[in-house]
């Protein structure tokens, strides 16, 4: 990548310009406008929901805006996928790596750029790997070396070579070190100022906040898919920035919620490890409460979850349920034990989407529904529409294929498939409100707070405020696999998100 | 080739249906896709039935007693290999091989009584087909790989046990196999009660409604504690009895064994399969389908024989068959699904 900022007038390079873009009637984005100039480090904040993805997408071509202009390098682009944003000079360093373990670093480099010919020349295409490596100071990095040897830190790094090797302008990194070390971090940090430094305009979204002020030039803050505020990093403090993502002064929630008796109804979580995502996580969650995990991608919080349902396989610890232990790595027994999970994935880990309503939401239980291991037709339906009515499904569309359904209603056979008193002692769920509108939330948000009520163990992990404030009696916060803090009735929704992002304790 | 049609008009439905998931917006099943496809099959199936009337002697009872008897065997194969293709563990390439070392088994122990060596053949079958189950099951093993492994050990075990020659029974207590009371092969009556038992037992059952929830989404079943292992080791150990099966029919039918006495049985079994419908990626399909595949296999085959056409011309259509019913039903299913 040859930088040549001579050929052009100055001024930002990317311009972004009343931005919208709705889904269904929903709008993600209603307002979004900022400029990032040649490099320049340009950050998005704003909590879950305020529209960070979408713009992101906006920008690299996967999603077209309903309105609004995005204009680089001086002229209005209009992109239909990813190659075309590709072709002007973007390039997107995703959440997930889109990087290959087993082929090599070389071979990662060419992977989908639109510059490579057809028929290629490995030799010049290893030396310009080479060029690129080096540029950024990965001497280290062997371009014939499987990715597969490298630390998850360094892909990360060969990910934002890739983008530069594909003669990107704008190189936008969403939540890259999401998931790295202290160290990986730094790593990865120093390449984007090398990225910069030869002129390309870097847009960076992370959740991090001291990361933001200690990477960024600049800080765009978005609150409801509005852009709020842009202001110089060195001009701001973390707590200044978490204002202006909670907008006017922070809520402070009190009291008010059932505080259960402590008894002997609970579960019991003893240091609970999970190798390289989860250490010492500690917690009784007494029945009849709601617990909420709270933390960002790779907190830690989705991690309890799945090692309670027995879907870690590397997890150790001792968890007991009302007395009795719950094994690890076995989810049949965590099941029998009365341990219902709700993954936060329900296409691909929750529903039986070929499936009726009704059949989703009796899918766990049909030993109880049979009688010598042969079904009872009566008692199915019985109980087919006893929990359709708990989880406020309309009886007549239990017949229907799940997948008829809205997200909210899906969502809704998800959970309400887990609420059957005889057998579930603990519900375990992970952000149970995922893709659900808003009508869907508030009755998911009754379903939980009914079951505690029944004296279930509520334990829900999710990443947004609204949510964990609404919800949790109790919450406990999370970062890089470890507790932060529990909180208890007075809760400060500013204290609560500076937790989640940087980890500092008491002020 | 109005298959085709209906095919191509069925491809493009999935596509809405998938987006359902979309919040906010409800769809309803049965898109016009399903009914294309419906008529394009009806209008298959007419096309066949034309050609097979048309066919000197294909309408006589001697005949249809010919294609019962001829879809017997393979049949009852494909039948027990219906519940581990729903339960989304795909297909065994050891069936024949299996069945082989069963035959075997079965006539070198006829000296203790026909009941016996049947017991001891069933159990052999039961056991070896369950322990793949099970190694697939609980440690999730890819079932492809494992059963060409199994096969390769299964067909060597077979020859080294046989010294390459022909297993000759003691005595000649399974000719009673080869009767046929009412003037049905007994293969035929075993065909049909095989069918019934796991079309009910799919249907009705416990574990036979959860193969279908685990062949449908195996990391959800897994995912909300769903028995996966146990019931993916019932739904092998069940086809491994119909294998024993068939390959009990086979000795008795050719009254002695050698190592090539499967055949092609695993392919025959896997295509009666899936030219009933039943998804090759799970979660549905039924045994009256694969029982249908079967019949309607071996009827073409015949309409061919009766037509004078090659040994060669008929595996040649049934290769065209397999092909038309996965393009019509299971690019739509597994499009629809994911």
């Amino acid at each position: 990548m040859t930088p040549s900022p001579a050929d052009r007038p100055l001024g930002p390079y990317l311009r972004v310009e009343g931005l919208v873009r709705a889904f269904d009637g929903v709008p993600a984005v209603r307002e979004v406008s900022f400029a990032v100039g040649p490099g320049e480090i340009h950050a998005l904040c704003g909590h879950n929901g305020a529209g960070k993805s979408t713009v992101v997408k906006l920008l690299s071509g996967q999603l077209t805006p309903d309105s609004g202009r995005i204009v680089i390098g001086g002229q209005e682009v209009g992109f239909r996928d990813r190659q075309a944003a590709q072709r002007a000079g973007v390039a997107l360093v995703d959440q997930e790596l889109s990087v290959v373990p087993a082929l090599t670093v070389l071979d990662n480099m060419l992977l989908g750029d639109i510059h490579v010919p057809f028929v290629n020349r490995r030799r010049t295409a290893a030396a310009e790997c080479r060029r690129v490596l080096d540029d950024m100071g990965l001497g280290r990095i062997a371009p014939d070396q499987p990715l597969s040897a490298l630390s998850l830190g360094e892909r990360q790094l060969v990910e934002i070579a890739k983008a530069l090797s594909q003669k990107a302008r704008l190189v936008i990194l969403d939540e890259p070190t999401a998931t790295l070390g202290d160290v990986e971090t730094e790593h990865v940090f120093a390449a984007i100022r090398r990225v910069a430094g030869m002129g390309c305009s870097v847009i960076f979204v992370s959740h991090r906040l001291t990361e933001v002020l200690g990477l960024c030039d600049t800080v765009t803050v978005l609150r409801d898919g509005r852009s709020v505020a842009t202001t110089l990093a060195k001009d701001l403090t973390v707590d200044e920035l978490i204002v202006q993502m909670l907008g006017a002064a922070p809520r402070r929630l009190s009291a008010e919620r059932a505080s259960g008796q402590a008894d002997a109804r609970a579960l019991r979580i003893e240091h609970l490890n999970v190798p390289g995502r989860l250490t010492d996580f500690t917690l009784t969650a007494q029945a009849g409460r709601v617990h909420a995990l709270a933390g960002q991608l790779g907190g830690g919080a989705s991690d309890v979850l799945r090692a309670l349902a027995g879907l870690h396989p590397r997890a150790t610890g001792v968890v007991t349920l009302h007395g009795r232990p719950i094994p690890f790595r076995d989810p049949v027994r965590a099941a029998r034990e009365g341990i219902a999970f709700v993954s936060n994935d329900r296409k691909s880990e929750g529903l039986f989407l070929g499936t009726s309503v009704a059949r989703n939401l009796v899918a766990t239980r049909l030993p109880a529904l049979a009688r010598a291991g042969v079904m009872v037709p009566r008692r199915e339906r019985r109980a087919a529409r006893s929990l359709a009515e708990r989880s406020r499904l309309p009886p007549h569309r239990l017949d229907e294929r799940v997948t008829a359904l809205s997200g909210g209603n899906q969502q809704k056979v998800f959970v309400g498939r887990c609420l059957d008193d005889g057998r579930v002692h603990a519900l375990l769920l992970d952000e149970p409100t995922r893709g659900v509108d808003v009508g869907g939330r508030a009755e998911i948000h009754r379903l939980l707070r009914q079951a505690a009520d029944r004296d279930l163990v509520v334990v829900f992990a999710s990443t947004e405020l609204d949510e964990l404030l609404e919800l949790g009696d109790v919450i406990v916060t999370m970062r890089d696999g470890r507790i932060v803090s529990r909180y208890e009735g007075d809760i400060d929704e500013a204290r609560l998100l500076r937790d989640m992002t940087h980890g500092a304790l008491e002020p | 080739m109005r298959t085709r049609n209906g095919s191509v008009g069925a491809a493009e439905s999935p596509v809405t249906r998938d987006s359902g998931d979309a919040a906010g917006r409800d769809q309803r099943p049965g898109s016009p896709g399903d009914r294309y496809l419906g008529i394009g099959l009806a209008v298959a199936l007419l096309a066949l039935a034309v050609l097979a009337v048309t066919t000197h002697r294909f309408l006589s009872l001697d005949n249809a007693r010919a294609i019962l008897a001829s879809a017997a065997f393979v049949g009852i194969a494909a039948i027990g290999a219906t519940p581990v293709m729903i339960a989304g563990s795909a297909v065994s390439l050891a069936t024949s091989q299996t069945a082989t070392v069963v035959a075997m088994l079965f006539l070198a122990t006829q000296q203790l009584g026909l009941w016996t060596a049947l017991l001891i053949a069933v159990a052999a079958g039961v056991a070896l087909t369950g322990a793949q189950g099970a190694i697939i099951g609980f440690w999730g093993s890819n079932p492809i790989v494992l059963t060409i492994a199994a096969g390769f050990a299964i067909g060597g075990a077979a020859t080294w046990f046989s010294g390459g020659t022909p297993v000759n029974p003691a005595a000649r207590g399974f000719d009673v196999l080869n009767s046929a009371p009412l003037g049905l092969p007994l293969a035929v009556y075993v065909l049909l009660v095989t069918t019934a038992v796991a079309q009910w037992s799919l249907r009705r059952t416990t574990a036979g409604r959860q193969m279908y929830l685990i062949g449908e989404n195996r990391a959800a079943a897994r995912a909300a504690g769903l028995p996966v292992g146990r019931v993916t080791v019932l739904a092998w150990a069940f086809f491994g009895a119909c294998v024993s099966l068939t390959g009990v029919f086979l000795a008795a039918f050719n009254t002695s064994a050698t190592v090539t006495l499967g055949g092609t049985l695993t392919l025959d079994a896997i295509a009666a399969v899936l030219v009933g419908g039943t998804a090759i990626a799970g979660g549905r399909g039924s045994a009256v389908r694969t029982l249908g595949g079967a019949l309607l296999i071996a009827a073409i085959s015949d309409v061919l024989l009766l037509r004078g056409y090659s040994t060669g011309a008929q595996i040649l259509v049934k290769g065209l068959l397999v092909l038309v019913v996965v393009i019509a039903v299971h690019v739509r299913t597994t499009r629809g699904q994911r």
